[in-house]
């Protein structure tokens, strides 16, 4: 990592752990917002991070705003960071107008609005934030193809819903609403860049949480005694220990190469990768932690479920992994080189992230 | 946590790494060599080190005057990959080049090294490694094999056991104990000492693997002299200077890729029977070599780096969690195509499957059971 994310890194952290504890988290499941964390969030110009600065944002890369959106995972950040970023760097790769307020979006073809005249309709479900946001960046079908739109959600209908974990997911319905921006027609190409970059989102944020179940676990295995010693002195423990340990690592690594991936402009096949590396690792890290945290670690008065039942919602948002597992089959399908020469590719990078002229 | 560094390879490295796949392949379709799983350990040649040797990749990363080529660790992290994954037999130098090489050039004298590595590097010169005894195992610092002083150097007796490869081997680095057992520092008093195989008093006696096939020895040592110029290091730093060399031993890519010929072999077949649903079964494995190989490199790139963080919590995780799965690679295959083992198979994916059952259940054991690299993680995560 560059010293500046390191330095990134470091504030993003401290403020996070800082102002965000079990009751903040708790609250906002219940239905409220959280005003304070958000505007220091927005103060600090964490929100305009990746987004270039003659579009008025602060610069740094994409690898710096994942790492952000991470930390938010780690910490159960109860504000929509990475919709309203993910949204915003959208809106700049499709050469639309970045915007400043609260935004969110929906980025599943299959339930894509559909687009006439500058008039969006239709309706959408699971969009994250939508009753606490100003703005939708969604994929809208029109008779020429499918478009990135920025709609104002003060014309939507909106019906509430949470997923698992109490986050807000909303139905979401617009009937003749005028739209603010239509990106041009998006290549199949650019529709799976799109996706890919969700999936990274994801990945981060489900990196956090893994990051932060391991610390718990950890931590609770020294503070914890039974027949007169901290349980970690038991070796069936210590064998939990070091398979939460070595599935925390890999996710970790898994998600540095991503980013670095993402950054290099190289190939997408890291995220499918991940993608699937990342279903097991959710099984074995939310079996393991809440197997050592015993009893306790089921009650909602600890907070240990306020990370894996997000790593049970999160890992079901965006794309699924029957979606990577079947483009990695296909890749490998018409792969004319043996399995060693698809996995050690020459750098030929291909225009992942090449913002179109 | 630990946060392990990526590593982006250069377009140099990315040359190299094709020269030596292109020049294996070649080799390949000469029948100088047969692809096998587990080749590091059971693919001895002496013919193809020595040709390895003229190519200059043995001793990749050592000093040019003892006839290395001072690259990098990540550029011999390439090596070793293709060796494996075309599963070429690399057995002979394997441990010379991995292991007593370095060892020699952080603990040896200026002697020692200008006479062992450059014959090492031609792909004449085999070591082998004398840890494990009959009675320590897992229990390293129980070794009894012992060595009294005389004038001189030093008379050992005693025993090795599952010496992979002693019978081709010219010498064996030695753990010997120079100082009685004291329980209450059971690390002290242990001594490394270079044992030509061929010396009188040395015994090697073949233990069959299950196989049949001939793999690892015992060693027997009665009154074998050695002379105070083969005493590696210092008398009685042994137990320090052999920990040094494990993270080199642990986390390199052979404990990823034993099985790889058969998974590439899998991926062929299911290719050629346009099985995408396989494909898709077989796409997990490929996830999961991904991302051990993220790991595996990152510990790579800190031995690299070299700025003394310890990597031996990283390195110990490497190698239980990549043993592990090259480990599974032929239960999970069998579930995908059909497959009969047997090791003089036609058919390659059925040989190479045979290679792999049997060769299994050694990958967790070799080098540090998983216990005790277990262990040694836990330790390491609750001290964090």
């Amino acid at each position: 990592m560059s010293e500046m994310r390191d330095m990134i890194v470091d504030v993003v952290e401290r403020m996070l752990k800082e102002k965000v504890d079990k009751d903040l988290v708790d609250t906002v499941e219940q239905g409220h917002w959280a005003p304070e964390l958000w505007d220091l969030f927005k103060e600090n110009r964490m929100t305009a991070v990746a987004i270039t600065e003659e579009n008025g944002g602060a610069g740094g890369d994409i690898e710096d705003l994942l790492n952000i959106v991470r930390l938010t995972g780690k910490y159960a950040a109860p504000i929509p960071f990475t919709e309203t970023t993910f949204a915003n760097y959208l809106l700049e790769f499709t050469n639309l107008q970045v915007i400043e307020d609260l935004a969110t979006y929906m980025l599943c073809p299959d339930q894509a609005f559909t687009l006439e005249n500058g008039k969006l309709t239709g309706e959408a479900i699971h969009i994250p934030w939508a009753r606490h946001t100003k703005n939708l960046v969604t994929l809208a079908r029109s008779k020429d193809g499918t478009h990135l739109v920025e709609i104002n959600l003060s014309q939507a209908e909106i019906k509430e819903a949470t997923n698992l974990a109490g986050e807000p997911r909303d139905t979401v319905r617009f009937q003749h609403s005028t739209t603010s921006q239509v990106s041009a027609v998006l290549s199949p190409d650019k529709i799976r860049t799109i996706t890919t970059l969700h999936t990274a989102f994801q990945l981060a944020l489900m990196t956090g949480a893994i990051d932060k179940i391991n610390d718990l676990t950890v931590q609770y295995t020294k503070e914890r005694e039974q027949f007169g010693r901290p349980i970690h002195r038991f070796q069936l423990v210590q064998q939990h220990i070091v398979h939460l340990a070595g599935e925390t690592a890999i996710a970790l690594a898994a998600f540095n190469n991503v980013t670095e991936a993402l950054l290099m402009n190289k190939q997408n096949s890291e995220v499918a990768y991940a993608s699937i590396r990342f279903e097991e690792i959710i099984q074995t890290v939310t079996t393991i932690a809440h197997q050592v945290h015993a009893a306790i670690g089921t009650t909602h008065e600890h907070s240990l479920h306020q990370f894996t039942r997000r790593l049970w919602s999160w890992r079901d948002e965006g794309a699924s992994t029957s979606y990577w597992t079947n483009l990695v089959a296909t890749q490998l399908m018409e792969s004319g080189d043996s399995l060693w020469g698809y996995l050690t590719p020459f750098s030929k990078s291909s225009p992942l992230l090449k913002v179109e002229g | 946590m630990f946060h392990l560094p990526t590593v982006q390879f250069t377009q140099e490295q990315e040359q190299f790494r094709l020269d030596v796949r292109t020049f294996l392949q070649e080799e390949l379709v000469k029948g100088t060599f047969t692809s096998k799983c587990d080749s590091w350990l059971s693919g001895d040649d002496p013919e193809f080190s020595k040709l390895i040797g003229q190519k200059g990749w043995i001793g990749l990363t050592w000093p040019k005057k003892y006839g290395g080529q001072e690259r990098s660790t990540i550029d011999r992290y390439i090596l070793t990959e293709e060796f494996l994954a075309v599963g070429a037999p690399v057995a002979a130098h394997w441990f010379a080049d991995r292991q007593t090489g370095p060892l020699l050039l952080r603990y040896g004298t200026e002697e020692q090294r200008e006479y062992f590595l450059p014959k090492i590097v031609k792909g004449e010169c085999y070591f082998g490694i004398g840890l494990s005894e009959p009675n320590s195992g897992s229990d390293l610092a129980s070794v009894s094999t012992r060595a009294e002083k005389v004038e001189g150097g030093w008379i050992v007796n005693g025993q090795k056991i599952w010496t992979s490869n002693a019978h081709l081997c010219h010498y064996m680095v030695t753990l010997v104990r120079t100082s009685p057992f004291d329980g209450k520092s059971k690390h002290a008093g242990l001594s490394q000492l270079i044992v030509d195989l061929h010396a009188e008093g040395v015994t090697v006696v073949p233990i069959k693997f299950l196989t049949g096939e001939h793999h690892y020895n015992e060693v027997f040592f009665e009154n074998v002299f050695v002379p105070d110029n083969m005493v590696v290091g210092e008398i009685g730093n042994g137990w320090a200077q052999g920990l040094a060399e494990l993270a080199f031993e642990r986390s390199g890519p052979e404990r990823i890729l034993s099985t790889f010929p058969l998974i590439d072999e899998l991926i062929q077949e299911l290719k050629r029977q346009n099985n995408l649903e396989g494909l898709k079964q077989a796409s997990k494995i490929v996830a999961r070599l991904w991302s051990l190989r993220n790991l595996s490199l990152g510990v790579a790139q800190l031995l690299e780096s070299g700025n003394g963080e310890d990597v031996s919590i990283p390195a110990a995780l490497v190698k239980a969690l990549g043993t592990k799965f090259e480990q599974s690679i032929p239960e999970i295959t069998r579930l995908i195509v059909q497959t009969y083992p047997t090791l003089d198979a036609h058919r390659k994916i059925d040989r190479f499957m045979a290679e792999s059952i049997l060769h299994a259940p050694g990958f967790t054991i070799r080098g540090g059971t998983s216990e005790v690299l277990y262990g040694v993680v836990a330790k390491g995560v609750i001290a964090q």
